[in-house]
């Protein structure tokens, strides 16, 4: 509705009519965004740009493999608690980011490097063994992976 | 430094770095990974049937044994991270190392003067942080 809404202004905008429209759209900022994407998208006349655009809502078409995609601590922590919630030994409802793995949630140390291995296999690191041992919290597992990724925020 | 052993091992901690450095072995030999997690709780049972030795000696032996399979069974061509040493992306970007910039010409570092200010700062307190924890550096004769 929205993109339908835009182009029509901006057709408007082309042959100079509608601008009553245009007046009546304006207000509303939702709309205002909308058309100011399709504006700029049409600006950018390279294939790659089209191509690689992240400012519509639709992922980009091609994927950059010479980097990955910065991470941010948000994203980390969902990602770090969703393999801990999977893992069979521990119960859902008793996991916390601050739960101690072994005293908290009863695990013992094999099921600790299988929890190490699962974080491992999820942001494709490897964790030092001697570094491994001190990751006893989801929290501290965040913070590691952050200090790893360079995430500062 | 991680991969540098500055510390004695505890025989727990021993026993948990064969467990994963089997685990990662049966997972370059097996490739479904259901089958990969059959192989490893597997593995997990020999371990926990072995749990309860009381005898250190005994336990001792069974890690020694433990050892020796993993080696004897080691993967031509184990499976690693591509990032970390020994896979396939592994120091595909050079990162400039950080002493590189101590090399600039003094006209060049004039133009950021705020940043080499804090640099020099910075050095400083890595040196005292140093000297603190490992002593100070004995003097050495350059000849």
């Amino acid at each position: 509705m929205a993109s339908q809404l835009s182009r029509y202004v901006l057709r408007g905008v082309r042959f100079g009519q509608y601008s009553c429209l245009i007046r009546t759209v304006a207000s509303r900022p939702t709309v205002l965004s909308s058309l100011d994407t399709h504006s700029r998208s049409r600006r950018d006349v390279s294939p790659t740009s089209l191509l690689l655009r992240s400012d519509v809502s639709s992922p980009p078409l091609v994927a950059l493999y010479s980097s990955t995609p910065k991470l941010n601590r948000e994203q980390i922590q969902d990602r770090v608690m969703t393999v801990c919630k999977n893992f069979d030994k521990i119960k859902g409802d008793q996991l916390t980011k601050d739960s101690h793995f072994m005293n908290d949630l009863g695990l013992d140390s094999l099921d600790h490097v299988e929890v190490v291995m699962a974080i491992e296999d999820e942001f494709g690191c490897e964790i030092p063994d001697a570094d491994a041992e001190k990751l006893l919290k989801p929290s501290d597992i965040v913070q590691y992976i952050c200090e790893k990724e360079e995430v500062t925020a | 430094m991680a991969h540098l052993q500055t510390s004695f091992l505890t025989h727990s901690q021993k026993v948990c770095r064969l467990y994963k450095a089997a685990a990662r072995t049966l997972e370059s030999y097996f490739i479904h990974r259901h089958y990969v997690r059959y192989q490893i709780t597997l593995l997990r049972h020999r371990f926990e049937e072995k749990k309860d030795v009381e005898d250190l000696r005994e336990a001792k032996k069974l890690l020694k044994l433990g050892e020796e399979e993993l080696f004897m069974k080691q993967h031509p061509q184990p499976r690693k991270f591509a990032l970390s040493d020994g896979g396939s992306a592994y120091m595909r970007t050079v990162v400039t190392p950080d002493y590189v910039l101590d090399w600039w010409h003094p006209d060049e570092k004039a133009v950021y003067p705020d940043y080499f200010a804090k640099r020099e700062q910075r050095k400083k307190e890595y040196v005292e942080y140093y000297e603190k924890k490992y002593g100070k550096a004995p003097e050495v004769e350059h000849n």
